[in-house]
């Protein structure tokens, strides 16, 4: 289990509708993170939260994108300063 | 013009015919206009198959410039060429020309999303990393120029080293500017270009092609690895490619590939993480010189529709009704066009028996040739629709909404939310529910979905149900007229079905097709309007794959059912009495201790038997079984015929009767969970591309039909005394 993170670093489906967000870590097993860089999610990547919950969907360069992710991967971004 | 390090080595499987044309893939993320830009450069002259041992529809096409032909290969839609199922490899191994029929590519079309082209930038990075001729089809220009992004041309065909083309392939325009500049490029050869890996990356897999080079010059099956392989092979970890590699028998390459990835390690370059970031950081340098866009994105027309769509009320509200229009126009749409090839179906029998004597020919002509063709294409007007109405809804970016809405009770189940529409697709009819299996891009949730498919009530099972819910089940209401027994029982058949499917998903996920669950990431693409064309395209292609296997294979099985109804005859005609001499009603008899415990006599049990064409035809072979009515008529549900004739039937010899209620509730009971579907295991096979899958569906349904009806019957006699 992914316990620990630093400051200022929360878990994805943590943000608030219309949220901005900077992607700081992808934590989980090699391929499955490997599979979510592919898709574009990356450390340093902007997302804006669009619809919180869970599956969760994520405003990202440009596209939406749809995501669920099971217990073993947790992906942890720093909430931007400024409200969406 | 073929690059001499693409030609695989002399196994003579992996050499590629010659082809007098340049092959040209077309590759790029999904949701790009992929389709529309393979049509526009195609036009009519395309055909879809498959490749051997995947489900991948292969499209190709040929395109005309200038007098030149060139064949186009519609690759699948990816975000990487990071292969980790067969699926996925595809595309790798048509770049390569491993497929017998395809030569290797000779140029590459690269399409990329204008409004998106951070993300785009991957694959496309990998892709220039070929060194084939390529050409990049910027589309979706005006998309983008409404989210106010700006591109710089120019600056991009400096930053990329290859033709750019703006485009916007589903009005056509670009599309001459396309062809001209990928002809140039299949005329100037391959060029080198800078890639954005790691010296260090490039180094080990130059050393691992070198190795694979010497295995080959020693006379090893190890097929030869070109710079691009060489790389793919390093940096995919656990993926596709490197299993099918070591499995060719090269100790020194097994050895040196952990040793090389090591190296890297140590160097700083873990792998796979090393290419995204590489990759990565190269798309942002490109985006930030040649890209302009607002610092806040514009909410776009696709956001405020996605506001209301995918809201979880109200979104799933405007789902429900959008759901429940399909169905209507599935049922009441098809309805008339039903009607009407029924009718013609049975004209057609009548002049067949006016014109053709007595005998052999003429039965099999009405009773097995006309019967099997006429029940396939009484399917064919709800089908139709079906698949229309899934292909606009796909087209137009709704499909995609709807499996997000969905999502949460799927994952419940162990599938996803792309599962949900082809199962709910099955309550129509379980064929185009498996085709559209196609969409879970996961193997193994496609795979539990198309096994589970079967079990979801389809409309064929009603006609049994309505024959014998109308003359077994008392038409009693309670709480006072709202809530009829009759529609209860119906209620309760569906619900056992839908039940049944979730457990044995989840009883599949948790066995046999047990596994990590990847995470669900799915992208939403923008709204569109659907093309027409493209749905009617896909509905002709989707129809023309149903005639052609699920068709032929009922209009076969129907033909073996008649041989074995008919044979062998004498010179009376065809009525119940005789059934009981041919093969079928033989073998019922012989059998028949089989079916006493679930209540049945030999003649409802080959009935049942008789039905695996198509599940229907039980309640004409019902019918005719007991003397209700002529060959090949359809008794109506409800009229008085077959209902005094069930209710007049005695076991043979004696008095008692042969139906009451528990033996109509095992026949349904039997019907709601059985696998009497020829169709539907023919799509099986064709989707899974085996006979296990189907074999193994039919046999577990069949034995949990025959186990369930066991204990309705039972416990209804029981219950009962």
């Amino acid at each position: 289990m992914i316990a620990r993170y630093a400051q200022n670093e929360i878990p994805v489906q943590r943000l608030r509708r219309g949220q901005s967000a900077l992607v700081a870590r992808i934590a989980g097993p090699p391929e499955d993170v490997h599979r979510l860089e592919e898709f574009g999610l990356r450390p340093g990547t902007r997302i804006e939260m669009f619809r919180p919950g869970s599956p969760c969907i994520l405003r990202m360069a440009g596209s939406k994108v749809c995501l669920r992710t099971e217990r073993r991967v947790q992906v942890f971004v720093t909430p931007a300063a400024s409200q969406g | 013009m073929n690059d001499e390090s693409h030609r695989a080595n002399p196994d003579s499987s992996l050499i590629p015919h010659p082809s007098s044309f340049p092959v040209v893939a077309l590759i790029g993320n999904p949701n790009t206009g992929k389709s529309t830009l393979f049509g526009a450069l195609v036009g009519l002259r395309q055909r879809v198959g498959n490749y051997p041992g995947v489900t991948v529809e292969k499209k190709t096409g040929s395109m005309e410039h200038e007098g030149r032909r060139y064949a186009v290969i519609d690759l699948p839609g990816l975000y990487s060429l990071a292969a980790r199922s067969r699926d996925e490899m595809v595309a790798v191994n048509v770049l390569l020309g491993r497929y017998d029929d395809l030569p290797p590519a000779d140029a590459v079309v690269a399409i990329v999303d204008s409004s998106n082209l951070q993300r785009n930038l991957y694959l496309l990075s990998q892709v220039l990393d070929l060194g084939l001729p390529t050409v990049v089809a910027l589309n979706m220009v005006d998309v983008a120029a409404g989210q106010g992004i700006s591109l710089d041309v120019r600056r991009l065909e400096r930053e990329l080293g290859v033709p750019v083309v703006p485009m916007q392939a589903h009005r056509r325009i670009g599309v001459d500017e396309l062809k001209a500049a990928l002809s140039r490029v299949v005329a100037a050869g391959p060029a080198p270009r800078p890639s954005p890996l790691p010296e260090a990356v490039r180094r080990e897999a130059e050393g691992l092609a070198a190795l694979a080079q010497q295995a080959a010059d020693r006379g090893g099956v190890v097929p030869r690895l070109p710079a691009w392989l060489a790389q793919r092979f390093l940096l995919d970890a656990g993926g596709h490619l490197e299993q099918a590699i070591r499995g060719d028998g090269d100790g020194r390459l097994r050895e040196e590939l952990p040793a090389a990835r090591e190296r890297l390690a140590e160097a700083g370059f873990r792998v796979p993480g090393v290419e995204t970031a590489a990759r990565a950081a190269w798309g942002s340098r490109v985006c930030e010189a040649a890209v302009r866009q607002p610092r806040e994105p514009r909410p776009t027309a696709s956001d405020r529709a996605d506001r209301l769509l995918t809201h979880r009320l109200w979104g799933t509200a405007v789902f429900a009704l959008v759901m429940l229009g399909m169905f209507q126009a599935v049922f009441v749409g098809a309805g008339p066009l039903t009607h009407a090839i029924e009718s013609g179906i049975s004209l057609l029998g009548r002049l067949l028996e006016s014109h053709v004597a007595q005998g052999a020919l003429r039965s099999l002509l009405v009773g097995g040739v006309l019967a099997g063709v006429g029940s396939v294409l009484a399917f064919l007007p709800q089908i139709a629709i079906l698949f229309l109405f899934l292909a606009v809804l796909e087209d137009c970016g709704y499909m995609a909404r709807a499996a997000f809405l969905m999502d949460r009770l799927m994952a419940r189940v162990g599938l996803s939310g792309r599962s949900f529409i082809p199962l709910l697709s099955c309550f129509a009819c379980t064929v185009p529910g498996v085709m559209a299996c196609r969409v879970i891009d996961n193997e193994r949730d496609r795979l539990t979905t198309i096994l589970v498919a079967p079990l979801i009530p389809c409309s064929a099972r009603l006609p049994v149900f309505a024959l014998l819910i109308a003359a077994f089940i008392p038409a009693r209401t309670y709480a006072g007229g709202l809530v009829g027994l009759q529609g209860l029982v119906l209620v309760g058949l569906y619900v056992l079905g839908i039940a049944t499917a979730v457990l044995a998903a989840l009883l599949l996920k948790r066995s046999i097709l047990r596994g990590r669950t990847p995470p669900f990431l799915m992208d939403l693409p923008t709204y569109k309007w659907p093309s027409l064309r493209t749905a009617l395209h896909r509905v002709i292609e989707r129809a023309a794959s149903f005639l052609r296997f699920a068709g032929t294979a009922i209009v076969g099985v129907s033909i073996l059912v008649w041989a074995a109804l008919y044979w062998p005859h004498g010179a009376e005609t065809v009525e119940g009495s005789h059934q009981r001499e041919s093969y079928l009603g033989r073998f019922g008899r012989m059998v028949e201790p089989v079916f006493r415990p679930l209540g049945w006599d030999w003649r409802i049990g080959a009935a049942v038997m008789a039905s695996l064409p198509a599940r229907e035809i039980v309640v004409a072979t019902l019918g005719v079984v007991f003397n209700s009515g002529e060959e090949g008529a359809k008794p109506q549900a409800g009229s008085g015929g077959p209902q005094a004739a069930f209710h007049a039937a005695t076991w043979e010899g004696t008095e008692r009767p042969l139906f009451n209620v528990p033996v109509a509730l095992s026949m349904m009971v039997f019907y709601a969970l059985c696998a009497q579907c020829v169709g539907t295991l023919a799509a099986i096979r064709r989707e899974t591309g085996s006979w296990r899958w189907p074999l193994a569906v039919f046999g577990s349904m069949t034995a949990l039909a025959y186990c369930a009806a066991f204990i309705t019957y039972q416990v209804g006699m029981w219950l009962g005394s």
